[in-house]
């Protein structure tokens, strides 16, 4: 048997040897396009550049709430950032806010995975009632959950009755350990979901082969599972440290950033500068460095998005 | 051509109506114009959920007030603005209001500690010369005369004063082993007491003195600040305008703290660092039986009136004592004295600021005056309504000894850095009351530290 080839005529189709010389590795671009774009670029402009390019200039400038520079207020330069980087107060607000979004995604992660994979063997009835009680957890109001955690962990709430230690005080003894635990309760049903769509879209003919092999639990969750989830546990860390970096509400409905500074993340630190010590500059540069973190975290899930 | 001629009586007759319409609108607008003129409109913006005790008594009071003034002066119209929100909600939402010239209220209510700020930011006019012929005004004790003062000039007057005292339980002090009528003579008196208290009922918490930061500016000045007031060296901010981080006094008053919560003297955390209203919790612990003596404000014994109910108790007139905070060394009584007051737009036009002080007249009417009192919990800053039955009938006795140990009270300072400073010592309190291994000196501390941070090594001192 012969196999044959066809000569390329390329003086019979010269169309045919265009579009063998054309570089499809370079980026074609049209000016025409701009004009396309251009609402979007006016989107972009208005809505984004234009209010972070202010919120920038404010961190720079000597603004308050009342007082004589509420009204007339001007550009200091670089003030306001040599006192955030002496300010001990605000590298222990961060440190907290580091805490408190690291505690919450190892265990929003460990908990939304253990109930997904459990809810996957349920039987229906139950995956319902406990999916549903776990969703109705996560799209409570923060004002909502944060009095729920409250009046639990606080003395003579149910953490001190359960534990037979009525006069434990949870809340102002262990406070970061609570919040965070509140904010992974809040969570998890997010986690939940996304990652029991994941599991559900793992070949079930991939665990049949390992199981046909011998393999025990722990293999194929470290050489199956794992692999074929990491995108989706990957995304649920992205979303999970976004929000618990905006995650106001809950702190200071419990704790409103203390005892002390104990609860003090971020967000309630720009507050508290802005509107109790009414820096409104010095706030709204706080405010700022959350932007860069959220920038940080929003780029790696943008990229790793984008690789799925 | 009929068709063209209808065409053009139909465009004839559409631009005459609408040239009519025009016409005639413009006429109503001048005309509403013409009649604006003599119409006066001024704005009053309170706190609805914060001054007064309930919400519903607050609106009773602010409606009452805006229809006695438009029916007195035909020609004004009061616009009510209340904004909603605890107390750092609303000086947030105020201070946003007196942003723009547009939503600044030609009359707001704020607390007497905001004044200074909003003097030196130029929201306020100098009332000198409209009160000159006031009758109310004049009354005023000079301690509250000079609360709305500023380099001569009276920015703000009082609408109401809130001072500090000991209330206690009778039939617990009874049980103590304390003999009654109790007047403590200085601290120590009252440590003691606490300790009787604790021996003789485990289960009661000795003595409420409110510590931590959940409570705002003013759990500090229902609580420690009244303690600093009666200490060796009470003052919080140097005529310089410096802030004090460390005193003797500050000292004495945090190890009165250390002293309190060390033996198990204090309340729970759980109660004393609740975002539910810390200050009022009191008023329930006694109510119940469960608290011995508090330091606490003047509107406690309010709290248990049945227009309050917080709770409705009746027999608290006979069941508590009331009793002045004496000073560390027993030389008399201590408290701080915070009000609200009114202060008049500095935008407000002459007719708007002839307008508002009308207003005013009418909210210090006494009846109006004392029925704020009594509805926000207040002592009137009118010195002969402190014996007038409408005022001490409300909540009889507290409303009348309230009234006596007002003398005693001192102001609390107004400006933009005590605010960082109050919270500084906040959380020196709460330090104490959370952990009470922490000693004073450990705790002052941690408050200088705090407050250095914050203002600047310039803006604090120390004092010997």
């Amino acid at each position: 048997m012969t196999v044959s080839t066809i000569p390329l005529d390329t003086a019979a189709a010269p169309h045919v040897a265009e579009l063998w010389k054309t570089r499809h590795d370079k980026t074609r671009f049209q000016w025409s396009s701009l004009t396309l774009l251009t609402p979007a670029f006016a989107l972009l402009i208005i809505l984004f550049l234009i209010p972070m390019g202010y919120a920038v200039y404010l961190g720079l400038t000597d603004l308050t709430l009342v007082g004589p520079t509420a009204i007339k207020w001007g550009f200091t330069g670089t003030q306001n950032l040599v006192r955030l980087k002496a300010d001990s107060e605000f590298w222990s607000s961060l440190w907290v806010t580091g805490i408190f979004i690291v505690g919450s995604i190892v265990g929003v992660i460990i908990a939304g995975y253990a109930l997904a994979t459990l809810l996957m063997k349920a039987r229906p009835w139950m995956r319902i009632v406990v999916g549903g009680i776990v969703v109705i957890a996560w799209m409570m109001p923060a004002v909502t959950a944060g009095m729920t955690w409250y009046a639990s962990t606080t003395g003579g709430g149910t953490f001190a009755t359960l534990s037979g230690l009525a006069n434990s005080n949870f809340l102002d003894s262990q406070p970061l350990l609570i919040v965070t635990l509140a904010n992974i309760w809040s969570m998890t049903g997010f986690a939940m979901l996304v990652i029991g769509a994941g599991l559900r879209n793992i070949p079930s003919e991939a665990i049949e082969a390992a199981v046909v092999e011998n393999s025990s639990a722990w293999q194929r969750f470290r050489m199956i599972i794992l692999p074929l989830m990491r995108p989706t546990i990957i995304a649920v860390v992205l979303l999970v440290a976004l929000l618990s970096l905006a995650n106001f509400s809950l702190i200071y409905i419990m704790t409103q950033g203390g005892p002390g500074t104990a609860t003090n993340i971020l967000p309630l630190y720009s507050y508290q500068q802005a509107f109790s010590f009414n820096n409104l500059a010095y706030g709204a540069l706080i405010g700022n460095v959350m932007v860069i973190i959220a920038s940080v975290f929003g780029v790696l899930y943008v990229r790793i998005a984008g690789r799925q | 051509m009929k068709m063209m001629k209808n065409v053009g009586v139909h465009r004839f007759a559409t631009g005459a109506a609408t040239l009519a319409l025009v016409a005639g609108g413009l006429a109503w607008s001048s005309g509403a114009v013409a009649g604006a003129s003599s119409k006066i409109t001024i704005s009053v913006a309170y706190a609805a959920n914060t001054t007064f005790d309930t919400t519903p008594l607050g609106y009773t009071w602010w409606t009452k007030v805006k229809k006695e003034d438009e029916a007195k002066y035909p020609n004004v119209t009061v616009k009510l603005v209340a904004v909603d929100g605890g107390e750092p909600d609303f000086l947030t939402k105020l201070a946003l209001l007196y942003h723009s010239p547009s939503t600044a209220p030609t009359i707001a209510q704020f607390p007497s500690t905001e004044i200074a700020l909003y003097a030196s930011t130029n929201y306020l006019m100098p009332m000198n010369k409209m009160l000159k012929g006031s009758s109310w005004f004049s009354q005023y004790p000079k301690v509250i005369q000079n609360e709305g003062q500023i380099k001569g000039n009276i920015y703000a007057v009082s609408a109401g004063e809130n001072n500090n005292g000991i209330y206690y339980d009778k039939a617990i002090l009874q049980k103590a082993g304390i003999p009654l009528p109790w007047q403590p003579k200085n601290w120590q008196d009252i440590v003691s007491a606490a300790q009787k208290i604790k021996k003789a009922e485990p289960k009661v918490i000795p003595l409420w003195l409110d510590a931590g930061t959940s409570a705002g500016p003013n759990g500090a000045g229902y609580g420690i600040l009244n303690l600093l007031a009666g200490s060796s060296t009470p003052t919080i901010q140097t005529s310089s305008g410096k802030m004090v981080v460390s005193s003797p006094g500050l000292l004495q008053t945090l190890n009165f703290y250390h002293t309190v919560f060390s033996d198990g003297l204090g309340a729970p955390t759980s109660q004393l660092f609740s975002p539910n209203n810390a200050p009022n919790i009191p008023s329930a612990d006694f109510a119940k039986g469960t608290l011995g003596i508090a330091v606490a404000a003047n509107f406690i014994g309010g709290n248990w009136t049945k227009q309050v109910s917080f709770p409705y108790w009746p027999k608290a007139s006979t069941d508590m004592g009331v009793a002045g905070l004496p000073t560390a060394n027993g030389k008399g009584y201590a408290s701080t004295l915070s009000g609200w007051d009114y202060g008049i737009s500095s935008g407000a036009t002459s007719a708007q600021a002839t307008a508002a002080m009308n207003f005013l007249n009418i909210a210090q009417d006494s009846t109006n005056l004392i029925d704020a009192a009594n509805w926000a919990g207040w002592v009137p800053p009118v010195q002969s309504d402190w014996t007038v039955p409408l005022y001490t009938n409300f909540a009889s006795p507290f409303n009348e000894e309230f009234g006596k140990i007002l003398p005693y009270s001192s102001e609390l300072p107004s400006s933009a850095n005590y605010s960082v400073w109050v919270q500084g010592i906040e959380q020196a309190s709460g330090a104490i009351a959370e952990k009470p291994s922490t000693t004073g000196a450990q705790a002052e501390s941690q408050m200088s530290s705090f407050i250095s941070n914050q203002l600047g090594p310039s803006a604090v001192t120390t004092l010997k």
